[in-house]
């Protein structure tokens, strides 16, 4: 399976000179949200790493889909911390684990 | 609730019989939500260290790029980067951890060494090489951090039905029957005194 990466062109180089070719750079924001449906929905893809600041302005649903996502799994990396994980289990367990 | 039930005795034997099922059912679902809740607990500690892991790597990966870019010039990492053609793969994997189906991530060929990165000397500079080096450490921790996050969520969804079906036996189901089966023993005292009481007035006559 591979390893798919989504943002911008500065976000996505690194990843490309370590050898990951399924790299997409969107335009604009409808381009991405089409984008993501499409990786959702693509069988071969396993993980799929984005951009965390990018993560935290989709919209809710689109956002709940992809945190709830398995296969593949959706990855938020970057200097301000992912907190999709964080909320999924906030609201799973009713408690505030992550500490 | 309970009104619609027969009050007769085969009744109330096969509801004692369901009731003493049921709360053996409940007793282990409650060890098997304690089980998983255990298990999540370990993985999460895991889990915070594997995200800080990859947030450190995240930084010193985007700084050397930015270093590479800087020294070198965009258009030569860029080549660099169109140039490299081995991919990594991921391998994903089922484990099962107390029922639950959870993935487990390997990677092959996450990291590559100078010579297999298919740039060549001439084509690269120590800062390209870092840059991509530390970008396959952090490909590495991502796999890494992705199969437990995978585990999590499979864990959490499990944990949270787990948790709704011991709620509802604790707080539905049980009190019900248990309903039932007083009003059957009630219902069947209350016919043996009627019983008692109409044989008292036929002697009377």
């Amino acid at each position: 399976m591979d390893i798919a990466v989504v943002g911008s062109p500065e976000f996505t180089l690194g990843f490309q000179l370590a050898g990951i070719s399924s790299i997409y750079n969107p335009e604009d924001e409808e381009r991405l949200h089409s984008v993501l449906r499409e990786l959702l929905n693509t069988k071969g893809v396993g993980i799929v790493v984005i951009d965390s600041t990018v993560l935290s302005t989709l919209p809710e649903r689109l956002s709940m889909r992809l945190s709830e996502s398995v296969s593949p799994t959706v990855l938020g990396i970057g200097t301000e911390e992912d907190t999709t994980l964080r909320e999924t289990i906030r609201k799973a367990i009713g408690v505030d684990l992550w500490k | 609730m309970a009104l619609d039930i027969k009050p007769t005795r085969s009744e109330l034997i096969n509801l004692k019989r369901r009731i003493k099922q049921t709360k053996n059912g409940y007793k282990l679902l409650k060890m098997k939500r304690d089980g998983l809740f255990h298990e999540f607990r370990t993985l999460l500690g895991e889990m915070i260290e594997a995200k800080r892991d990859l947030t450190d790597a995240y930084v010193l990966a985007k700084a050397r790029i930015d270093l590479a870019n800087a020294i070198e010039g965009g258009l030569k990492v860029r080549s660099a980067a169109i140039a490299n053609s081995a991919t990594p793969e991921v391998e994903v994997e089922r484990r099962n951890i107390m029922g639950v189906v959870v993935p487990s991530v390997s990677g092959t060929n996450l990291k590559q060494a100078f010579g297999d990165r298919q740039i060549g000397f001439t084509g690269s500079s120590p800062y390209i090489d870092e840059a991509a080096e530390s970008f396959g450490d952090l490909i590495e921790k991502i796999v890494k951090a992705s199969e437990m996050e995978a585990t999590l969520k499979r864990l959490l969804a499990e944990i949270e039905s787990t948790k709704r079906r011991v709620n509802a036996l604790e707080f539905k189901v049980i009190p019900e029957l248990e309903e039932a089966q007083v009003f059957i023993q009630l219902r069947l005292e209350e016919m043996e005194r009627e019983e008692t009481f109409r044989l008292k007035r036929f002697k009377n006559k």
